[in-house]
This record gives C-alpha cells, structure tokens and sequence, in this order.
C-alpha cells in the first residue's frame, strides 16, 4: 500500500483517548520528580521511612520544654490523678497575661473558634453542636459561679487536659498557652 | 409536671380525639402512669457529663435503680447542693462522695418537682415515653439545592475538559481526512475548502494545546478520594465549626495543618453514628488509634517545591479568609480544588488586594506608606507596593 504509511495518523486520535481526565488523578507535570517541581525532601506530613513510627512530623522529647515556654507537669491519666493535679494547678499556676481590652478581644476571637461550638458565644452552655442536638450532652455554662469560682490555674488545666468527665475533650493541642489564657481573660469578662 | 405532659402530647392527642376517643384516654393513662417530660430529658443533659442510666460509672456513679437504693428525700437534698449535705455530716452522702474519687458534685438550681421528673425520667431508663415519634420527624432531610454549586461547578469543569479532548480528536480527524483527500482521493475539487478547514482545526488546536499546557502541572478540580469520607458540608456547614478549630496552626505555620486523631475525637468520643454513613466512617478513627497508625490523608491543594507559601503570613498578617483561596468549603462533601493556584492567580491577587494596615502590628515598620496614607498620597496599600510580586519572596 502506498499510502499505508498515512493510516498511523488514525491512531494518534485513539491514543489520545487514553488522556482521559480523572478527578482522583492531579495530572502531569513538565519534570515530575526529576526536576525542582516536587522534590525529595519529606514534607511536614510525608510519611517518612527513616522514622521509627513512620512520619515526618514527631513529637518532642518526653519532657522538653521548648525556649520561653512554661512547663506544665499535670499530667495523668486516672480521674483521681487527674483532678488532684486540676486543684494543684489550680493553686501554683497564675495567669501570666494581665487583661486589657485587646487581650480581651483576642480571647474573644480564640473562644468563638474553639469553645464556642459547644458553650456559645456568651459562653452560657448553649452553642450551636448541643442545641443542634448533634453532641448529647450539656456542655457547662461557664459565667455561672460552679466555673467563675475555680481559680485561673484549674480553668487552664481543663482547657489543656479536657474534663474530668472525659465529655470535653483535651484541647492542648490546639491551643497555645497564651491564647489559653487569653480565652480565661476573655470568661473574667463575660462574667464581669 | 403531669399537666405539661399533657401539654406536650396535644398535637397526639388532639390527632388523636379526631380519629378515636379511646387513643386519648389510653395516651392520658400513659402520661399519668410516668409523668415525666420532655423537661427532664433537658435537665438530665446535664446529669449526663458525669452520669449513665445502665451504662456503668463515669465519674459519678451509674444512675440506674438509684432510687430503689436511696429515699427520695436523701436525692433531693445531695442533687440540690451535695457539698453542703456531705459537709453537714450525712455518712451516706460521706460514703459516696469518697466513693466517687472525692470529685464533688456541682450544685444544681432544680426545684423539688424538676428532680422527681428527672427521677422519673431514670426509671423509665432514659427515655421519655412516647417522645421517639417527635424525635424522629425533628431530623432534618439534606435539602436537594444545597448539593448543586461545588459538585456541578466540579462535574462542569470536568466534562469541559472532556469536550476539549473530544474537539482535539475530531479536528485531528478532520486534517487528516482533509490531507488525504486534497493529496489523494481527490473527492472535492475547491482546494479552498480544504485550506479554510485545516487553518481553523489547526488555530483551535493549537489553543486547546496551548490551555492543556498551561493547566499541566496545574491541578485545578483536583478532588481525590480521601480514606475516610469526611464531609466539610457537615462539619463546617452544617455543625459551624470553624476552620482554625481542625486546621488550628494556620495562625501559627507555614502549614495549616491536618488535625491528629485527637481533635476528632473532642467530639467523635460521644459522636459515634454519622446521619449518613452510620458507624463505618467513624470507626476509622477508633481503628486508627488503636492501632497507633495515622490516618493518611491525600493532599488536594499541592505547590511546586520551587515555590514558598505560608499560611500564617496570609491567614494570621493578612487576614486573608480561608475562602478567598480554598473555595466554599462549607458546601462541599468532598474537598476539590477550586482556583487553579497559578502564578497568574497569586500575582493578581498581590496587585490588587488591599492590605490590612490599619492595627496590623506586623506593617508598623512601613512607616512611610503610613505616612502617605495619612496625606492622603495613596488611598489603598497593596501586596505588591510592600514587595509582593519581586520573584525571591516566593521563589528562593
């Protein structure tokens, strides 16, 4: 055939019908991995096969405490360790922030994002997950005098350890210190 | 108490008086029988942060049968203010207290009759009687309009890259036939034809190549499938939870972080049934902690490494609203990647948003384009006058 050699170009159409777009595919790039595009370091949350347990990402030692932060040695795992070591903080920790209104408002802002979806905005024990009826139990009002009346320390350690009830979760995590306090700065007022 | 429980089963029973007189006097009998109300299931809610009726102790005890163990009286006194009964020297009150690991029991503001209801409530196990039908009809079905935007702006988007490669493969067809008819079929004889018909499939073509190109290494409408099928609409439209609540080092990091089991489970160790996908998405959690192994998670919103981005310099400095770059993440069930994060598109964003001068501690050192606001110089300040588009602050 003389012109069996044009026929191929039929197929360049059908091999472009494998370029089939796939939302669970991200599609290519120029380089891929051979290039400055994705790079082979471990990213923050890469798994990572040089580490014992598997991830970038690891925890600091056991017992260290990173430059200009407090210690907070209340840890424990039973009930009874745990509320003794809430009234000990209760006792030996002070509130290292002194309040004024834009700590206040920053206390605002910290507690409309992590508190507020159980206690409500004006901290009342209404918010929007136990009224929803989607979380089924109370959350504490925490302007009345059962909370009010707790010293800033054992407010704190509720806040990092979650309750003794095991209903509020520890928010530790999420929080930083500072802006721990800043939330408990924040409840003074709403109290006030 | 007993008359509201009549109150509450009006619209029973007045349903009821339409149909059959006998329904109402067997709904009044019942109501009598247990009188509690919909009030005590409210009052026990907060009974429930420490207390189970048949679910073992919590950090108070278990409350099932407790009003076979003590009088009535003896409840009404330590409910009301239990601090002040163990103090007035009651050794069962003293017993229990110590029992319980000695964490006192907060005062409750109920009245004498607001506790027998309760009382009630408990045994009746838990449950108010006749309540499950109103339980039932309060759930909310998903309302059919609010599944349009996300998914059809995704679905629209992805059959628009479809119809792109069906007109590529069609034009290529159709220079191909036209080559081999002007060179050997010969079945038209205006060659114009076949000129006017190559130069346009070639024009679009070259377009369609061109976009193609463009959009390579671009992951715009990227949605994967995550290992659990966690819905944003739910969480954060739905339930309102903030983004920084999950995603809480966006204030802080360059990332804005994938939250660790533990922030799941401030409300997935009570949440243990979604309205969806029962218990089987939510176990996934549970089975991850078990088994101590992290949930892996596929990333949507992917940079080129030759490229710096920082969360907290736009979220935290900028003030820049999770939205403006992630899209409706409220509505959708599964996250998708909406701006296609060009350098085009983080260029004009830089030229024109203005930024948050005005009590933004981070910009007080750029004391001259404070002063040429206050003259009245410049109206606006924006990324780029600070130096948002000069290449070594993203590339370096």
């Amino acid at each position: 055939m003389k012109y069996s050699r044009l026929l191929f170009l039929f197929l360049v159409p059908l091999l472009m019908m494998g370029c089939k777009k796939d939302k669970n595919n991200p599609g290519y790039n120029y380089m891929g991995k051979h290039d400055m595009y994705y790079t082979k370091f471990y990213k923050a949350y890469s798994p990572n096969p040089l580490l014992p347990n598997g991830m970038t990402n690891q925890m600091p030692a056991e017992g260290a405490v990173a430059r200009g932060k407090m210690p907070f040695p209340y840890k424990g795992s039973t009930i009874t360790d745990r509320a003794q070591n809430q009234s000990l903080a209760g006792l030996e920790l002070a509130n290292p922030i002194t309040s004024n209104d834009a700590i206040v408002q920053e206390g605002k802002e910290q507690f409309r994002i992590f508190c507020s979806n159980c206690h409500g905005l004006q901290a009342r024990g209404d918010g929007n997950l136990y009224t929803s009826k989607l979380f089924p139990a109370k959350p504490t009002s925490l302007v009345e005098s059962y909370v009010q009346n707790k010293p800033d320390g054992e407010i704190y350690y509720v806040i990092t350890m979650g309750s003794i009830s095991g209903l509020m979760g520890p928010h530790g995590s999420q929080i930083t210190p500072e802006n721990r306090w800043k939330i408990i700065h924040y409840l003074r007022h709403l109290a006030k | 108490m007993i008359n509201t429980g009549i109150v509450f089963k009006k619209p029973l029973a007045l349903n009821a008086f339409l149909k059959n007189g006998l329904l109402i006097l067997l709904l009044l009998f019942s109501s009598l029988s247990f009188g509690q109300t919909a009030e005590a299931e409210a009052n026990f809610a907060v009974c429930k942060a420490c207390h189970t009726i048949g679910g073992g102790k919590l950090v108070g005890p278990d409350l099932k049968g407790v009003t076979e163990r003590r009088e009535e009286a003896w409840i009404l006194r330590f409910v009301k203010n239990s601090t002040e009964f163990i103090q007035s020297g009651d050794p069962v009150a003293k017993q229990v207290f110590e029992e319980n690991n000695s964490i006192p029991m907060p005062p409750n503001n109920l009245t004498d009759e607001q506790i027998k209801d309760i009382l009630l409530y408990i045994e009746n196990g838990g449950k108010v009687a006749g309540a499950s039908e109103a339980v039932v009809e309060q759930t909310p079905k998903p309302a059919q309009d609010e599944l349009e935007s996300t998914m059809i702006l995704a679905e629209k988007k992805q059959a628009e890259a479809q119809n792109l490669y069906i007109t590529f493969i069609i034009l290529s067809v159709l220079i191909v036939i036209s080559i081999f008819d002007l060179l050997v079929s010969k079945i038209l004889k205006a060659r114009w034809i076949h000129v006017v018909i190559m130069l346009i499939s070639v024009v679009v073509i070259g377009e369609i190549v061109f976009l193609e190109s463009a959009a390579l290494g671009r992951q715009q409408y990227y949605q994967p499938e995550q290992p659990i099928m966690f819905s944003h609409k739910v969480h954060a439209g739905q339930n309102k939870i903030d983004c920084k609540y999950c995603h809480f080092t966006a204030d802080e990091s360059m990332h804005a972080g994938i939250p660790p089991v533990n922030v799941c489970m401030n409300c997935h160790s009570q949440v243990k049934q979604g309205k969806l996908t029962g218990t089987k998405e939510i176990d996934k959690i549970y089975s991850a902690i078990e088994r101590n192994k992290p949930i892996e998670w596929i990333k949507v919103h992917n940079l080129p490494d030759h490229v710096y981005f920082n969360h907290a310099q736009h979220v935290n400095v900028g003030k820049v609203a999770c939205a403006e770059c992630h899209g409706p993440v409220e509505k959708m069930d599964q996250i998708i990647q909406v701006e296609d994060l060009s350098m085009g598109w983080c260029i004009q964003c830089h030229r024109e948003k203005e930024v948050q001068f005005a009590d933004n501690k981070f910009y007080d050192q750029y004391t001259k384009l404070h002063q040429q606001i206050k003259s009245g110089k410049i109206s606006k300040v924006t990324v780029q006058m600070i130096g948002g588009d000069e290449c070594q602050k993203c590339h370096y």
